[in-house]
């Protein structure tokens, strides 16, 4: 018998992917970036906007499928709900884990330059920097300055060394820059879906520059005063750095125009059906990057989500728990609405609920479901109650109270699901068949007159449509926003003509009866919603162009963000009281009308001065305390 | 019922629970009365600065409706401390090395409110309650604008912005401001007389109410009137 003891047994084990199986090919760099594009700071369908009650990840929630309660338009009063209010705190975001993994690459491909094209290496390399830039932004816009880390640190390096202090705020967003100037020029110009092109790089520069330009211009508002943080310029940069950043974003825009994009019109003439289709078509031509979700994907990835059955009532369009996002009516208002109320005051008289829907702004019906819109087969039913007579004015009916005159004495019936009332001798459904029910809360129960349609994929059987089900995917950047920010960037730059080409292109897509309202250059500090009292002046035209970026936007989670960097959370939700529309059928004369009313619980959404920089993680201020000082009001 | 019974690592900590006090009063440079304000509307700032294991992170000390605080359940040691977040100027003598010991040690702070809610009156007529006040600006120099005169009315003796009938039928009828002072009384101490009303009331209750006018700076936090309990026959 022989023994041989010479055997090595020091081999690199086969069933790992080292270094050159995953960056010496571009399958291999596609599997590593997969992993990366994972856990970009995407908002979509399963972003928890108010802190993960479960713990972990606002990104990767457990249970999921609560994301859509837990939303950001919730959360920041976008949507009317019952139960979400504004998180000022922020939740903790942190992710140099996956900084490194980027920065690995950036110092390590090099090495395997050989095996690939200039073009192909270029283009990885881009894509690496695009990705960089993408964590850096979901930090920058939470926290302002942090620590700008770009080589892979060695653990074993002295402490000293790998406690990284933060930046400042103007060097981060410039951080943001340099690397997406990078993508830009490296990256080709298509990619494959749900992959970064040099469009991408832009798009994400474009939304990206635009926050720097008015975090510069408008944080001085904010009297921090003699707060460490500020003046050291963590949070915060000099406001006549403000133009450099706005034309940044201008110069992206312009960029993604050379591309082969446009404004989504495949439904032309129908414009409210083109604007909701726009949301729910592959194959848009306004789309520049896609997330994708899929239904059939295995549970755990957090690659479908459950939007349909969390905006739909219950049982009729959906098979779970029903809808708890409702548009409140002050959102409503911005966009161009038949009206309600008579020259005199009265209330106008409706012969059917859906009457409502003349007139209305067609991208308004393509962003909301009103009375008799057809999903799924059935036709949505909204109305809150019947008055026995109304004689008099809208204001008589004082915003809903139980108090008032008109609505006391048995004069103004509300009801519960399916209640019926005898009135001369006929039977009268109190309430609509999708709500309002004034004995339940906000699930399944339709608050106002509207129920949301941006994203709601009216495919699927009601019987399909459940916990886990929605494959639609999400958009992260389309053309119309980079119009919006291009036309924010130029009226800040001062030219107000060239910024209304953009809006006025939106407005046209959009079927508005004023494609390109006159520039009014007359200037106040009282905002549209909630009559917001801003800290500074601006051009009443430029709150037009804000206005219609929500108009525009409405429910895609720009809103609580936009309202950060124009710093005007705190006054815009300052104790705002989302009102609601609610129709009535009026017995005695077999007609309708709409009021507009308080909601009923008196919810209120308060943002404070704080909510402007979330507080740097206290773990990692224990870790590193370098990272202070925090930020203001921390 | 089944109890489970878990024992390791039977090892008493080493270090004693904390019990040092520390407590005081926030008094109002006008009046020179504790400062009128809401329960655990904001607090009272602390640093540990005889600890030097890590950088300290502040702890807050919730200030009562009576202008006091109290707080008998720290460690023993130097603090620095500073009130924050309430409706006064900015307050940025902090009280650097106060010793907190078990018989406790009485830190009193005097701030200076941005407004003074005066001649509050109460009146009920049938189940209508009206109010009305003055605000006094007596420091108008850098004085954020002015945001609004709210009503506060609770049926505990517990009433102002953390503790209040929040409903529309009281909410509407706060006077929203948002003007400087000048701008909405001149350059004068004491405003105009605004009155606040209709509220309905229910017969047989007792409530307490109070105004709050606000300024906007950082925190929004008011400035109370007294407490004035009314009685609806």
């Amino acid at each position: 018998m022989v023994f041989s003891a010479c055997q090595k047994l020091d081999l690199e084990p086969k069933g790992i992917l080292g270094q050159p199986e995953l960056f010496g090919n571009e399958f291999g760099v596609k599997k590593y970036f997969t992993g990366i594009y994972n856990n970009l700071p995407i908002e979509d369908f399963n972003y928890y906007g108010n802190n993960n009650p479960s713990g972990g990840n606002a990104f990767r929630p457990d249970n999921y499928w609560e994301a859509g309660k837990n939303s950001q338009g919730n959360c920041s009063g976008e949507f009317f709900n019952t139960w979400q209010g504004v998180n000022n705190g922020g939740f903790g975001y942190w992710p140099y884990d996956r900084i490194r993994d980027v920065n690995i690459f950036i110092q390590d491909f090099p090495t395997y330059k050989s095996k690939f094209s200039d073009a192909a290496y270029n283009a990885l390399m881009g894509e690496a920097y695009f990705l960089r830039a993408f964590f850096y932004f979901g930090m920058a816009k939470r926290y302002g300055g942090v620590p700008i880390v770009k080589t892979v640190q060695n653990p074993l390096s002295p402490k000293d060394s790998l406690e990284v202090p933060r930046n400042t705020e103007y060097d981060t967003w410039k951080f943001i820059y340099t690397d997406l100037k990078f993508a830009i020029d490296n990256m080709p110009a298509t990619s494959e879906y749900g992959r970064a092109n040099k469009f991408v790089a832009a798009a994400l520069m474009s939304r990206a520059m635009v926050y720097a330009g008015s975090i510069a211009k408008y944080t001085t508002y904010m009297n921090y005063g003699s707060e460490k943080a500020y003046t050291a310029g963590l949070a915060g940069i000099d406001p006549g750095k403000a133009n450099e950043f706005f034309q940044y974003a201008v110069n992206a825009g312009k960029l993604i125009e050379t591309g082969s994009y446009s404004l989504y019109t495949k439904n032309y003439p129908d414009k409210a059906l083109n604007f909701a289709n726009l949301f729910l078509d592959a194959s848009s031509t306004e789309n520049i990057f896609v997330k994708d979700f899929d239904q059939t994907a295995p549970h755990n990835t957090r690659l479908r989500h459950t939007y349909d059955a969390l905006m739909a009532p219950q049982p009729d369009m959906s098979s779970f728990v029903g809808a708890e996002s409702y548009p409140p009516f002050d959102f409503m208002e911005l966009y161009e609405m038949p009206a309600y109320t008579n020259p005199d005051g009265t209330p106008v008289r409706f012969t059917n609920r859906s009457d409502i829907k003349i007139d209305m702004e067609p991208r308004m019906k393509g962003t909301m479901y009103f009375d008799g819109d057809l999903l799924r087969g059935k036709a949505f039913s909204i109305q809150k109650g019947i008055y026995r007579n109304y004689t008099g004015t809208a204001a008589d009916a004082q915003r809903g109270s139980n108090g008032a005159p008109i609505n006391s004495g048995g004069n103004r019936i509300l009801g519960g699901r399916g209640w019926t009332t005898v009135i001369n001798g006929v039977t009268l459904n109190i309430t609509g068949a999708h709500g309002h029910f004034d004995d339940q809360g906000g699930e399944n129960n339709g608050w106002g007159a509207a129920f949301v349609r941006k994203y709601v994929n009216p495919a699927p059987t009601p019987a399909e449509v459940s916990v886990y089900t929605s494959g639609t995917a999400w958009i992260v950047f389309r053309l119309g926003e980079v119009y919006l920010n291009t036309a924010e960037a130029l009226y800040e730059l001062g030219q107000r003509n060239e910024a209304f080409d953009y809006i006025e292109k939106l407005r046209v897509r959009a079927g508005c009866k004023v494609p390109r309202p006159a520039i009014d250059a007359a200037t106040t500090n009282i905002g549209t919603i909630n009559k917001a009292n801003y800290p500074y002046q601006i051009e009443k035209s430029l709150q037009f162009i804000r206005d219609e970026r929500e108009r525009e936007l409405y429910g895609e989670n720009h809103w609580w963000w936009d309202l950060r960097r124009w710093r005007v959370a705190d006054q815009v939700l300052n104790q705002f009281r989302p009102r609601v529309l609610s129709c009535y059928y009026v017995a005695s004369e077999g007609k309708y009308i709409y009021l507009d009313e308080t909601n009923r619980i008196n919810r209120t959404w308060s943002a404070n001065k704080a909510c402007f920089y979330e507080p740097i993680p206290g773990g990692e201020i224990q870790k590193n305390s370098k990272l202070l000082p925090n930020n203001p009001l921390y | 019922m089944t109890m489970l019974m878990f024992s390791s690592c039977y090892k008493k900590d080493n270090w004693s629970e904390p019990d040092a006090r520390v407590y005081g009063n926030i008094i109002d440079s006008y009046t020179k009365k504790p400062l009128l304000t809401s329960q655990n509307d904001w607090s009272i700032r602390i640093w540990e600065r005889s600890w030097k294991e890590s950088t300290p992170i502040n702890q807050n000390i919730p200030v009562k409706q009576d202008g006091s605080y109290n707080n008998n359940k720290l460690f023993a040691g130097s603090y620095d401390m500073l009130p924050v977040g309430g409706a006064f100027w900015p307050f940025v003598d902090t009280a650097k090395g106060v010793t907190y010991t078990k018989g406790g040690a009485q830190q009193d702070f005097t701030v200076t409110p941005y407004l003074q809610v005066v001649d509050l009156t109460a009146t009920v007529t049938g189940t209508n309650l009206t109010l009305t006040c003055r605000i006094k600006a007596p420091k108008r120099t850098g004085l954020p604008n002015l945001v609004e005169v709210k009503p506060f009315i609770s049926l505990t003796s517990f009433v102002g912005e953390s503790n209040y009938i929040n409903i529309a039928e009281y909410n509407d009828k706060r006077i929203q401001i948002n003007k400087s002072w000048v701008d909405e009384n001149g350059d004068v101490e004491t405003s105009k007389l605004y009155t606040i009303g209709p509220l309905p009331v229910k017969s047989g209750y007792t409530y307490n109410v109070r105004v709050g006018a606000n300024v906007n700076d950082t925190y929004k936090k008011y400035n109370y009137s007294e407490i004035k309990q009314v009685i609806v026959p």
